[in-house]
């Protein structure tokens, strides 16, 4: 198995000093470092699957986010201002209201890994904060993120502030969230929705059209 | 009907089922935090801060809607106050939720609130932080007790940072007042409860030892990647912290000898909300959560408590490991498991709760909830069971009352046995 194999596998098996050692050593030997980018999106996308199939609970998801966190990192300096082309633009954030993200920054960390460009709104963000997004980042996807059931007004709330901004039709919205449900995707009229992250990422790409 | 006829005909409603048997319907048990002031018209704000307006809103609740018990849950998970103050038991069992009134008096780092840090009708929320560093497990599992009061009690409450300074001793006196007040006020509303024709269950508190060191000690996120990294440091503090929760369950019930005549019933519920069970993947479930958990289970029930138990988020993965938990004690609330499922494969072992879920109080129509439960009934009713509207959770702020009249109605409608 040639080196960027095993980082795959040690990514997808949630190595972590494994995944670390190779990194450092792919670095160290100057290799393209948006060749370990491709890595990480192959390896994120087997965490993915795994996820769906019922083998990885949110427990390996938050410790993949964390691996690939630190493998960024490592990766930052060699990037500089080069980018690998996006995949597509995500406005995230937890709305109004509700300062839970748990679940919204494991979205972040697997989209970020696919390789998407994604702007973090933050916590409890009225529906102006993301009417403004939406003008200032052209997105194509936006999310909403709560775990709170009070969040589901606050959903609503905020996609009909983007309906009245005029903006609706230049964004696909999902919700997302431990009490969100088809239900709640009509209530709110959103266009998906995802009551787990590794979901949710799905969506958000069936949504692009790039799955 | 007197009223007193009434409180003991709900009572036996929940006694049946808890003792096994069908009763002449099912129970529905109902429970919020903020719902009551928002049909009251109060903003969260005051229904929380201002016991004078929740009271009103309470009682006003439990005349307009016929629950078989009501119950305000008016403060965030604090268990590790009660831990702290074992060594009182009175005051151990009363700290058991982060009030608002006790967050402002210890200044606690977990929580936000509505007027605060947050808009006055948002929920509160506990969001929790790292107390411990992954460095000082050792400390814990030497002394719990100890290193929860003295070092971690300072870090969670900024006004308890300066032992002996003038804003400690100010913040401990001001707590203290806060809980008695709170007592008072709980009891109060028992009696007013009582009048109305509504039982109170009591309650004592338990917790998964995991979970302690989780919400309280570690945060989610960090005692997540310590099961990854230090497996054997996580299994070694949940041991250390067992005890001391198995304690604060005993400590926590009303004395047998007063329970009936206080409450008049024998039954005291053990509440236990799970946190961790959802995140966990079924090998470190069955590893670092369960047994310790069941260890506690076991050793409630001996003491002739009922766990009343919360499974948050979704338990399917974990279901078959009830079947080791001795059987038809534990009362279960399942939030995102599909009670048929449940029913499916632990039968009659765990008393099944179940209930509409708050998006369809909150998005749907009277008739949508009638045909939710009706169904729900229709397939889970049989051996017992009660019903919890706004399983996920509790009555959100914002469920329709018009959807919980229905509910209730079909229950009566379609509960009978």
């Amino acid at each position: 198995m040639n080196l960027g194999d095993e980082f795959v596998r040690a990514l997808a098996d949630l190595d972590e000093q494994k995944v670390i050692e190779i990194a450092k050593k792919r670095i160290e030997s100057k290799e393209d470092p948006f060749k370990i980018l491709e890595d990480i999106r192959k390896a994120t996308e087997i965490i993915g699957k795994r996820f769906e199939e019922g083998r990885y609970f949110v427990s390996d998801l938050i410790m993949a986010g964390e691996i690939l966190k630190q493998v960024m990192e490592l990766l930052k300096p060699l990037l500089g201002d080069k980018k690998a082309e996006s995949r597509g633009k995500v406005v995230i954030g937890s709305v109004e209201g509700d300062v839970h993200d748990i679940g919204k920054n494991i979205v972040i960390a697997l989209l970020e890994a696919e390789g998407f460009e994604v702007v973090d709104l933050g916590v409890d963000q009225p529906p102006q904060a993301f009417v403004d997004a939406i003008k200032q980042y052209n997105p194509q996807i936006v999310g909403l993120s709560g775990l709170l059931t009070e969040a589901i007004e606050s959903m609503k709330r905020t996609i009909d502030a983007i309906k009245e901004a005029g903006l609706r039709d230049r964004v696909k919205i999902i919700v997302g969230g431990g009490r969100t449900s088809e239900e709640v995707k009509n209530y709110t009229q959103a266009d998906e929705w995802a009551d787990d992250a590794a979901v949710g990422v799905k969506k958000i790409k069936a949504l692009l059209g790039v799955s | 009907m007197d009223s007193e006829n009434t409180r003991k005909e709900k009572l036996k409603r929940i006694e049946d089922v808890i003792n096994g048997k069908e009763p002449d319907r099912v129970p529905v048990t109902g429970a919020t935090a903020v719902w009551h002031g928002a049909y009251a018209g109060y903003t969260t704000h005051e229904v929380l801060f201002d016991y004078s307006k929740c009271k009103s809103a309470w009682l006003k609740v439990a005349r307009d809607f016929d629950f078989d018990t009501f119950t305000v849950i008016a403060g965030l998970e604090g268990m590790i106050y009660t831990i702290a103050l074992l060594e009182q038991p009175d005051m151990s069992s009363a700290a058991r939720f982060i009030l608002g009134a006790t967050h402002l008096a210890l200044g606690d780092v977990y929580s936000k609130w509505p007027g605060y840090e947050l808009d006055k009708n948002a929920h509160p929320q506990f969001i929790g932080k790292e107390i411990m560093k992954a460095s000082e497990y050792d400390q814990l599992i030497e002394n719990p007790l100890e290193f929860i009061n003295k070092v971690a009690m300072p870090r969670i409450n900024k006004k308890l940072g300066k032992v002996g300074s003038a804003e400690y001793n100010a913040a401990l006196v001001k707590y203290g007042a806060e809980l008695a007040r709170f007592g008072a006020f709980m009891a109060d509303v028992s009696v007013e409860l009582a009048k109305l024709g509504y039982p109170t269950i009591p309650m004592s508190w338990g917790y998964a030892p995991l979970d302690l060191i989780g919400d309280f000690l570690r945060d989610i996120k960090n005692v997540v990647m310590d099961l990854y990294r230090h497996g054997d440091k996580v299994k070694q503090a949940v041991e250390a912290v067992k005890p001391l929760i198995i304690k604060a369950a005993a400590c926590s019930a009303p004395p047998k000898e007063i329970r009936k005549q206080i409450f008049g019933t024998e039954i005291v519920e053990c509440f236990f909300p799970l946190h961790l069970n959802e995140y966990l993947n079924p090998k470190l479930y069955n590893e670092f959560y369960w047994p310790a958990l069941n260890d506690v289970f076991k050793e409630v029930i001996k003491m002739g408590l009922t766990p009343f138990v919360l499974f948050e988020g979704k338990h399917d993965a974990h279901l078959e490991t009830l079947l080791e938990a001795p059987k038809g004690k534990i009362v279960g609330v399942f939030e995102k498991t599909d009670p048929r499922k449940v029913r499916e494969v632990l039968d009659n072992h765990i008393i099944l709760v179940s209930g509409p879920p708050n998006s369809l109080l909150i998005s749907g129509t009277p008739q949508k909830v009638e045909e939710f439960m009706k169904k729900l009934l229709e397939d889970c009713k049989e051996g017992g069971m009660m019903i919890w509207p706004g399983v996920d959770g509790g009555l959100s702020r914002d469920a329709k009352p018009e959807n919980v009249k229905a509910m209730l109605d079909a229950v009566k409608k379609y509960g009978k046995y």
